[in-house]
């Protein structure tokens, strides 16, 4: 018995953290006891280690049976996997576009710098590309990874897998219905804006090969970091709130006051950085030790100061218009109800 | 090789799909996983442990079986038995199974 002592556990060992595992051992312990003393009755003598070997083998190995017990072999399940493909494409797409725009920027200001350092720019810029499309996969599938197993399959049904009733072409989407594609999208991205702001920092900035070192400017200050805190606690409530209407499909009106509630603190923080002054970290005295000429480094930072204000009113535009649509979902639903 | 492998594919996919049927009609009188595995082979349908006990579990979670441990033989056994919700459900799968069976022997005559 105690090769099967063994194997119950090594098997115990494989099987995934789920509930009822003691349970599984104590059932396969009394399984395979019961075969070993079938086949010694058979046999016409006592159970030996011979036998007990002959009975695991056809068992099967250990991992091999753990695995029929585990209910969720999925990293990543069927039903998800297109989107995911989807996302990851975009997201890859996006780092490829946007590290070539900085790639040329670099190249484009340092012309007077050609030859060796322009190999150096390239090279570190295509590297750049590649590790962090890596390391984007890495979170697009680990944000996959939460989703699949915070929101069971049975509840989650993309694309064809959804009963379709063609009747819905006619009809208005109930208002209170999730449209669980754009939740999956804000989960990833967000959670992609949380990694880059708090890991990858130095994403957010340029950086040069000077004299065989590696010189970076971050582009914002010190007086952004501040804001990165709030932030945090804006994304994360949303990744939250999104990860729930998930689970439950519906709006509800906590869920409307939620989302109003994060989005005018994401608006409230839009404008403090708006307000803030020399949020950007780029100042011509910045590239003073670079390789950048002065007139350049002076260009660069006014594209940057300049852009900037126009890109934050964009995005309070869109906020501003997401948080309307938000008040108006909430009233409007309020209003039918009555 | 090849054929081999797909033939014994089908017929496994084709025996899955019974074995459902199979346990909860063999199930009115309380049975311990190895003990129904003999009942179904001693009737002809041989089932794979590794099919087996994950599917009594899952039955169980879904609430058509029920189980209990009991201690035999200074062996702790866990018998299932049919609940009443699998009750309920067995005459509508086993109308289901004879329809299947009309139809297909009427196609393969």
């Amino acid at each position: 018995m105690k090769l099967i002592n063994r194997y119950v556990a090594e098997v115990g060992r494989h099987l995934p953290l789920i509930q009822g595992r003691e349970d599984i051992e104590k059932e396969l312990r009394s399984t395979l006891e019961d075969m070993l003393e079938d086949r010694a009755q058979k046999a016409g003598r006592a159970s030996d280690e011979t036998m007990e070997i002959e009975l695991l083998k056809e068992y099967g190995s250990p991992q091999k049976v753990a695995a029929t017990y585990n209910p969720h072999p999925y990293l990543i399940g069927p039903q998800m996997f297109p989107f995911f493909i989807f996302i990851l494409k975009l997201v890859v797409f996006g780092i490829m576009v946007g590290l070539s725009v900085v790639m040329g920027i670099q190249i484009i200001t340092q012309m007077s710098v050609m030859g060796s350092e322009f190999v150096s720019i390239v090279g570190k810029g295509i590297s750049n590309i590649v590790s962090t499309s890596i390391a984007a996969f890495g979170y697009v599938v680990l944000a996959f990874a939460i989703i699949e197993r915070f929101v069971p399959a049975s509840e989650f049904k993309m694309g064809e897998e959804q009963e379709w009733d063609p009747t819905t072409l006619t009809r208005e989407p109930s208002p209170d219905a999730v449209k669980r594609g754009e939740l999956i999208a804000e989960i990833i991205f967000t959670f992609l804006g949380l990694a880059v702001l708090n890991l990858y920092p130095q994403a957010l900035g340029m950086g040069f090969f000077t004299n065989e070192e590696w010189f970076f400017i971050p582009l914002f200050s010190a007086a952004f970091m501040a804001f990165i805190p709030w932030i945090n606690i804006t994304f994360l409530t949303e990744i939250l709130l999104d990860i729930n209407l998930l689970r439950t499909g519906l709006w509800t009106p906590l869920t409307r006051v939620f989302k109003i509630i994060i989005e005018a603190a994401g608006l409230a923080i839009t404008v403090a950085v708006f307000r803030t002054p020399n949020i950007i970290g780029f100042t011509a005295e910045m590239f003073k030790n670079s390789s950048i000429t002065a007139e350049a480094a002076q260009t660069l930072t006014t594209i940057f100061t300049t852009m900037f204000p126009f890109i934050l009113i964009i995005i309070m535009i869109i906020q501003g218009i997401e948080l309307a649509k938000s008040v108006y979902g909430l009233f409007r639903v309020n209003y039918e109800t009555k | 090789m090849a054929n081999t492998e797909s033939l014994d594919n089908v017929v496994l996919e084709l025996r899955r799909g019974v074995i459902v049927l199979a346990v909860l009609s063999q199930l009115n009188d309380e049975q311990y996983g190895y003990s129904l595995l003999k009942l179904l082979s001693d009737q002809g349908l041989e089932v794979d442990q590794g099919t087996l006990y994950p599917l009594l579990r899952r039955l169980e979670t879904q609430g058509l079986l029920e189980s209990v441990w009991k201690l035999e033989e200074a062996r702790p056994r866990r018998y299932y038995v049919i609940s009443a919700e699998g009750k309920k459900l067995l005459p509508k799968l086993k109308k289901e199974w004879a329809g299947i069976v009309a139809v297909m022997d009427k196609m393969l005559a």
